[in-house]
């Protein structure tokens, strides 16, 4: 977990934030770790997997099954990612399902323009569209945010519904089906050395990156310092604006990736499928340790609030639990989450 | 002192999760309905798979009639949404024909009607290696690879309400004639429009095989038998009530002649009776497409006056006896279309509608 005290500002704003801290060694890193919350939630899933493991070893623990999973959460973990940035400049962006479906629209129509929708040439494009209509949207939100001062939640409802809407003027509501086999044969089903699902790596992949740019680098740091004291952040030269419209912005762009990741999986637009993106995506974030007041946000956690919902849909169906048991046992895994970082929140501020 | 406060405290954190998981699984355990004997049969399990390896060969030497009962198969149910009437109805008809053949039967689902919530359950449902699954697929092709892993798997596909791109994977096909049903609603709604005035129909959204259909058939339908009705439309409820009434709220402010309204699903029924009755007009007709207990309501409030029902009971029942025979290597029918029922205020009660009204729980 990462957190920049107020008391801190000033130095760090001022003279750290040219270049990247030293990474501590790995060992303060693992006890840091394993000291605080985002510990607990990892142990949470791993009892998870263990209990799953016990009932049903045959069904549940088996490379086939445990890829399933893994796949089932990558393109919910992308938009995480985003949705981790965001909330940790205390801001919400309950777009990012509508930016996922425009892009994947938009990116479905470009690549039926070029080479009739199959082909290496057909995939650039749709990717080159992609990534530019999810960044375009974030911007928006950005804009809006920063410029007009309207409230992130009101921004980015107004483009949830909006954004989703102009996907369905543009296919007439209907799932456009254009995806090139060469995109559905790599990202969509192909695995690396036969084993890894090319989905699961793009998402592993990013997280990892952005886990770092989160933690080390000045980008990050930046985003808590907002989302932990946006006027502090202002006074110690922060430019709180532009660097807000950074954040939506890689929120949007990251939904358009996960637009392509969409495409590729389902083979077609699923507009219908994404209205819950957005709170499964919050979900994850909090459910990770991320505080919803912004100022404190980790990418592992993120990661680890991903893999939590999925896992238990998983195994309650293996189970054969009813499948609305998983609903309630994903919103009370939501709440003790976050009573849990509550608990440990007072402790610490008693110290 | 601090960190072991912070130790106990995730130990006890812990203990509260794994106590969660055990209670939702121990709860269902206690419910005195179908889920606990679907539990029951986890343990047995290992012994049920290796049924079906024996199965081709029998099928191949001795060619015997099926003789369900002796077997204990496990077939897991799969409908488009979860909380449903008309997927709830198929459920109580495959839970009928499993305690007829002596087989076991779960139900699971995605809480939306989606191929990116369903197909996460699918997976799961084959990694738990039942013998069969009937499912209605959310997608034409999203789920194709998805249910051709689970042929591959050795599990028997039975496709019941929708369809795919290429059914050739399943054993059987199991759906109403939604082009009829369109064409039958078509004919209630012109005979109760006493053949004049402007119809409109509200949809639930484009690229759904079953309610395109019928949309299409009511067209067609309108078109053929009832010259003199003009056509206004058709509207798009995304299968929310809220939508449906707002679409005709304006359409009745637009198009003062329209006086009927095919209501092509549940909810976009629901909605357009919503509609009129909040513009105050009791001279539109409405007809709607399904038989849950809100339509069952509105028709005898006088809001809806006609219902065409499925059966999606007969849809689920016969969904199991395809499955059945199928693991125990009797003849499979490839195609089955089920009929329908109309349902007015007047028939609601007699034997012939009664059985075939939707329920909301077994």
């Amino acid at each position: 977990m990462t957190q920049i005290p107020e008391t801190d500002l000033d130095t760090n704003g001022a003279t750290d934030a040219e270049g990247a801290q030293a990474p501590p060694s790995a060992l303060k890193w693992l006890t840091d770790r394993l000291a605080d919350s985002t510990a607990f939630i990892f142990v949470a899933l791993l009892a998870m997997i263990l209990v799953f493991t016990v009932l049903r070893p045959d069904a549940f623990a088996t490379v086939n099954n445990l890829r399933n999973i893994a796949i089932a959460a990558s393109i919910l973990l992308v938009l995480s990612i985003g949705q981790t940035f965001v909330i940790g400049t205390a801001g919400i962006d309950i777009s990012v399902g509508s930016m996922l479906v425009f892009s994947g629209v938009v990116a479905s129509l470009a690549m039926a323009e070029v080479g009739g929708g199959q082909g290496w040439a057909s995939v650039g494009v749709g990717v080159a569209v992609s990534l530019l209509a999810g960044g375009f949207w974030g911007m928006v939100n950005g804009l809006l945010v920063t410029k007009v001062k309207l409230p992130p939640l009101i921004v980015t409802l107004g483009t949830f519904g909006g954004v989703l809407g102009l996907a369905k003027v543009l296919t007439g509501g209907i799932n456009l089906r254009t995806v090139p086999n060469e995109l559905v044969n790599t990202l969509g089903i192909g695995r690396a050395f036969g084993v890894v699902p090319w989905l699961v790596i793009l998402a592993l992949v990013l997280t990892a990156i952005f886990g770092v740019v989160l933690r080390y680098t000045r980008f990050g740091r930046y985003t808590l310092a907002i989302g932990s004291n946006e006027e502090a952040a202002r006074r110690v030269g922060i430019d709180v604006d532009l660097h807000l419209l950074k954040v939506y912005t890689l929120s949007g762009l990251l939904a358009g990736v996960a637009g392509i990741m969409n495409l590729a999986r389902f083979t077609n637009t699923t507009i219908q499928g994404h209205d819950t993106d957005n709170l499964q995506s919050i979900a994850a974030v909090v459910i990770g340790g991320t505080s919803l007041f912004g100022g404190i946000a980790t990418m592992f956690g993120t990661l680890v609030g991903v893999f939590i919902p999925t896992t238990l849909q998983n195994g309650f169906v293996i189970l054969r639990i009813q499948p609305f048991w998983q609903e309630v046992a994903v919103g009370a895994v939501l709440i003790l989450a976050v009573y849990v970082d509550q608990l440990k929140r007072r402790a610490r501020n008693r110290l | 002192m601090k960190h072991t406060r912070r130790r106990t405290r995730t130990l006890v954190a812990l203990v509260a999760a794994i106590a969660m998981i055990a209670a939702a699984c121990g709860d269902d355990n206690g419910d005195p309905d179908e889920p606990e004997a679907a539990e029951e049969e986890v343990a047995e399990e290992p012994e049920a798979e290796e049924e079906p390896a024996d199965e081709p060969d029998a099928e191949e030497e001795t060619e015997e009639p099926a003789e369900p009962g002796d077997e204990m198969f496990d077939i897991t149910l799969i409908p488009g949404v979860t909380g449903d009437e008309f997927y709830v109805s198929m459920e109580c008809g495959a839970l009928e024909a499993a305690e007829e053949f002596g087989v076991n039967l779960d139900v699971q689902g995605a809480p939306q009607f989606s191929p990116t919530d369903q197909i996460p359950v699918l997976e799961a449902v084959i990694a738990s290696g039942p013998d069969a699954i009937l499912i209605a697929p959310t997608d034409v092709d999203a789920l194709q690879a998805p249910l051709q892993a689970a042929v591959d798997a050795g599990i028997e596909v039975v496709l019941v309400d929708t369809t795919l791109s290429d059914p050739s994977l399943a054993v059987s096909q199991i759906a109403s004639d939604n082009l009829l049903g369109g064409s039958l609603a078509a004919d209630a709604l012109g005979e109760l429009m006493g053949g004049e005035g402007a119809a409109l129909v509200v949809n639930v959204t484009p690229g759904i095989s079953t309610t395109d259909a019928r949309g299409e058939g009511f067209i067609q339908g309108l078109e053929e038998n009832w010259p003199d009705i003009e056509f206004v439309g058709q509207e798009y409820s995304d299968n929310e009530p809220a939508r449906a009434a707002e679409i005709v709220s304006a359409v009745l402010a637009a198009e003062p002649e329209l006086r009927g309204i095919f209501g092509a699903n549940l909810f976009s029924a629901e909605g357009a009776a919503t509609g009129i009755r909040q513009e105050g007009r009791d001279d539109v007709f409405v007809v709607g497409f399904d038989a849950g207990p809100a339509q069952i309501e509105q028709l005898r409030e006088g809001i809806v006056q006609a219902l065409i029902v499925q059966q999606p009971l007969d849809i689920g029942y016969q969904g199991v006896e395809q499955a059945v025979l199928a693991l125990t290597g009797g003849e499979n029918t490839f195609e089955i279309g089920t009929g329908f029922v109309i349902a007015t205020i007047d028939n609601l009660d007699d034997d012939d509608v009664a059985p075939f009204l939707y329920r909301s729980d077994c």
